[in-house]
C-alpha cells in the first residue's frame, strides 16, 4: 500500500473523480460542497438564466469578511483615533489603501448585486410556490446588506460618518412610539459621540455579519430544499405550470391535497419516504438534462469567483475609497450627501421625515415581503403576469429616479441644481 | 437587555452652561458657538436671546445668513426665519430657543433643558 495515497484517502474518503460514484461522493461527503446537489440541470447553469448574481453577491460578502477582518487589525472605534487609523491605512500601512478600497467597493458592489439578484428572481417568477419564504429571507438579506453598509461608512469618523449617524438616528426617532428609545439605544446617549461609534462598530463587525451569515445559510439551504434553482422561463411549456396533481406518498389511502404542480420542483426521495408532499416526480427526459456538479457547476462558480475578485481588485487599484475631513460636530458640510444608495431615501426625507423616512420605506419593505403571498398567479411565464411585471418595474424605476435625482440634481442646501450648472463659490 | 443597553451614566457635556460675560457679545449678527451649537443674539433694545442651531428636521447644524436674516439647513434645505419659525422646507417645528439668565458671577448662563418662547429676552 502507498501511505501517501492512504493519507489522501483518509481526507477525501471518496472514489476517484473519474467515476460517477466519485463525482457524487465529492459533493455528498464534503461539508463545504454538500449544499450542492450531486447533479444539476444543464439549463440552470446558463449565465442568461441567473447571471450568477446570487453567487457574485455571496462572493462579495466573502471578500468583505476577509478584508474587513484585516482592517480590524488597524482600527480603533474611538474618536478621534478612528479617523487617524484611516489616515494610517492610507499612508503608513502596507496595502492599507488597497484593502480599504476593496472593502468599500465590494460593499457598493454587494448593494448593486443583491438588488439585481432580487430583480432577476422577480422577473423569472422564482419567488412563487414553493419558494415564497425564501424570497422573504432574501428581502431580509437585502436589508441587512443596507444595514451593514450604513454602519460601515460611519466607522471612519469623517464628516460623512458623523452627519450620517446624526441624520440616520434622527430618522429612526420619527418612528411612532418607540422612535426616541431606538435613537437612545443606538447612540448610547443623547448626542452622537464615542458611545455611538462603539455601538455601530459592534453592530458592524459582530451582530450584523453574524445575522447575515445565519440567514445566508438558511437561504442556500432552502434553495436546495425548494428543489434547486427555478427552471429558466424559456423552458416553461404551456399549461404545465397550471396542471394539478395529487400529492402524497404513493400507496397511501388518499392523496393529501391537490396543488398546482410546479415543473420547477425536482423530486426528493426523502419527501416520498416521509410522506410529505411531493410536487412532482421526475421524468426520464429530465434526468437526461442533468450533469454532474463536478466539474460543470463548480467550474462555473469558480469562474464567477475569479471574475468577482479580479473586478474588485481592478476597481480598487484605480479608484480610492472616499474619506472626508475629520468629524466636526460644529459644521455640517453643504451639501451633506449620503452614499449614492441612500440618496433616494435622502430625497424622500427632504420632503418629509416621517412620511419619507419611516412610512414610505416601511410600506415599501412590507410590499416587498408580501409579494409572494399576494401574487398567487401560479404561472411564471412573463406573458401571464403582465401586471406583476409592470408594478415591479415601476418600483425599480422609482428607486433609480430618486437615486439619480439625489445624486446629480441636488446641490448646496439640497436645492435643485442640474448637473450641467456650475455653481461658483458653493460650499 | 434593553436596560443593559441603556447607560446608567452619560459622559456628555452638561445641558446647563455659562457662555461668558455679556460684554463678550456684540450687537448685530448672532454669535455662533460651535461646541454648544447655539446662536447668541444681542439686540440693543431688547437684550439677549439664545437659539438652537440644531435643525428640527434631522439634526444638522443650521447656518445664519445675514444677507436674508434667515437660518438655512444644508442637509435637506429647511429655511427658518429670524424668530426660528419655519419659512419652508421639511422641518416640522420652529428652531428651539433656550432660557438665558445671568449667573451670580455676572456670566450669561444657558439652559438647554429649558426651552422658552421665541419672544423671550434677557435685558442686562
Amino acid at each position: 500500500m502507498n501511505p501517501l495515497r492512504d493519507a489522501w484517502q483518509s481526507i477525501v474518503r471518496r472514489d476517484p473523480l473519474s467515476t460517477d460514484k466519485g463525482k457524487s461522493e465529492l459533493v455528498f461527503l464534503n461539508v463545504w460542497l454538500h449544499i450542492h446537489p450531486a447533479k444539476v440541470k444543464k439549463e440552470n447553469l446558463k449565465v442568461k438564466h441567473t447571471f450568477y448574481l446570487g453567487f457574485v453577491t455571496f462572493f462579495l460578502f466573502l471578500i468583505l469578511v476577509t478584508t474587513g477582518v484585516a482592517l480590524m487589525v488597524y482600527y480603533r472605534p474611538q474618536s478621534p483615533q478612528a479617523y487617524q487609523d484611516m489616515k494610517d491605512l492610507q499612508f503608513v500601512v502596507y496595502l492599507g489603501t488597497f484593502l480599504r478600497n476593496m472593502h468599500r467597493w465590494s460593499a457598493h458592489g454587494m448593494v448593486i448585486c443583491v438588488f439585481l439578484h432580487m430583480c432577476r428572481v422577480f422577473y423569472t417568477g422564482s419567488y412563487k410556490r414553493p419558494r415564497q419564504f425564501n424570497w422573504v429571507i432574501g428581502v431580509a438579506l437585502f436589508l441587512l446588506t443596507l444595514g451593514l453598509s450604513f454602519t460601515g461608512y460611519l466607522l471612519p469618523w469623517d464628516q460623512l460618518a458623523y452627519w450620517a449617524i446624526t441624520v440616520g438616528t434622527n430618522i429612526g426617532s420619527y418612528a411612532p412610539l418607540v422612535g426616541g428609545r431606538i435613537r437612545e439605544l443606538l447612540l448610547g446617549g443623547h448626542a452622537v459621540g464615542e458611545s455611538a461609534l462603539l455601538r455601530f462598530y459592534v453592530l458592524h463587525v459582530a451582530v450584523l455579519p453574524a445575522l447575515m451569515t445565519l440567514l445566508i445559510m438558511v437561504h442556500f439551504w432552502r434553495v436546495r430544499k425548494d428543489g434547486g434553482l427555478s427552471r429558466p422561463v424559456w423552458k416553461l411549456k404551456e399549461e404545465k405550470s397550471a396542471r394539478l396533481v395529487a400529492i402524497g406518498a404513493p400507496g397511501t389511502m388518499a392523496p393529501l391535497a391537490a396543488v398546482p404542480a410546479s415543473r420547477d420542483k425536482t423530486y426528493g426521495l426523502m419527501e416520498v419516504v416521509t410522506g410529505k408532499p411531493t410536487f412532482e416526480t421526475v421524468g426520464m427526459e429530465e434526468e437526461e438534462d442533468t450533469v454532474f456538479s463536478y466539474p460543470y457547476a463548480f467550474f462555473r462558480e469558480g469562474i464567477a469567483l475569479l471574475v468577482t475578485v479580479a473586478t474588485v481588485m481592478a476597481v480598487s487599484l484605480f479608484w480610492k475609497a472616499p474619506l472626508e475631513e475629520l468629524a466636526n460636530p460644529a459644521k455640517t458640510p453643504n451639501p451633506a450627501k449620503a452614499p449614492w444608495y441612500f440618496l433616494g431615501l435622502q430625497e424622500l426625507v427632504s420632503h418629509s421625515a416621517l412620511l419619507g423616512g419611516v412610512i414610505v420605506p416601511g410600506l415599501a419593505v412590507l410590499a416587498l415581503l408580501a409579494i409572494p403571498y399576494v401574487d398567487l398567479n401560479p404561472s411564471r411565464r412573463p406573458a401571464d403576469r403582465k401586471w406583476a411585471i409592470r408594478a415591479f418595474t415601476l418600483f425599480v424605476v422609482v428607486n433609480v429616479v430618486l437615486i439619480v435625482l439625489g445624486t446629480f440634481f441636488r446641490g448646496p442646501g439640497w436645492a435643485f441644481v442640474p448637473p450641467w450648472v456650475h455653481i461658483v463659490g458653493a460650499g | 437587555m434593553a436596560r443593559f443597553l441603556t447607560p446608567s451614566v452619560f459622559y456628555e457635556p452638561p445641558q446647563d452652561f455659562k457662555i461668558g460675560d455679556p460684554g463678550d457679545f456684540s450687537y448685530g449678527p448672532p454669535a455662533f458657538l460651535s461646541d454648544e451649537k447655539i446662536f447668541v443674539f444681542r439686540d440693543r433694545e431688547r437684550g439677549f436671546a439664545v437659539a438652537s442651531a440644531v435643525c428640527t428636521h434631522l439634526g444638522c447644524t443650521v447656518a445664519y445668513f445675514q444677507s436674508d436674516e434667515r437660518f438655512h439647513c444644508p442637509c435637506h434645505g429647511s429655511v427658518f426665519n429670524a424668530d426660528g419659525s419655519v419659512e419652508h422646507g421639511p422641518a416640522p417645528r420652529p428652531l428651539e430657543w433656550f432660557e438665558v439668565t445671568l449667573a451670580r458671577d455676572g456670566q450669561l448662563r444657558v439652559d438647554k433643558d429649558h426651552p422658552v418662547p421665541a419672544s423671550y429676552r434677557l435685558m442686562v
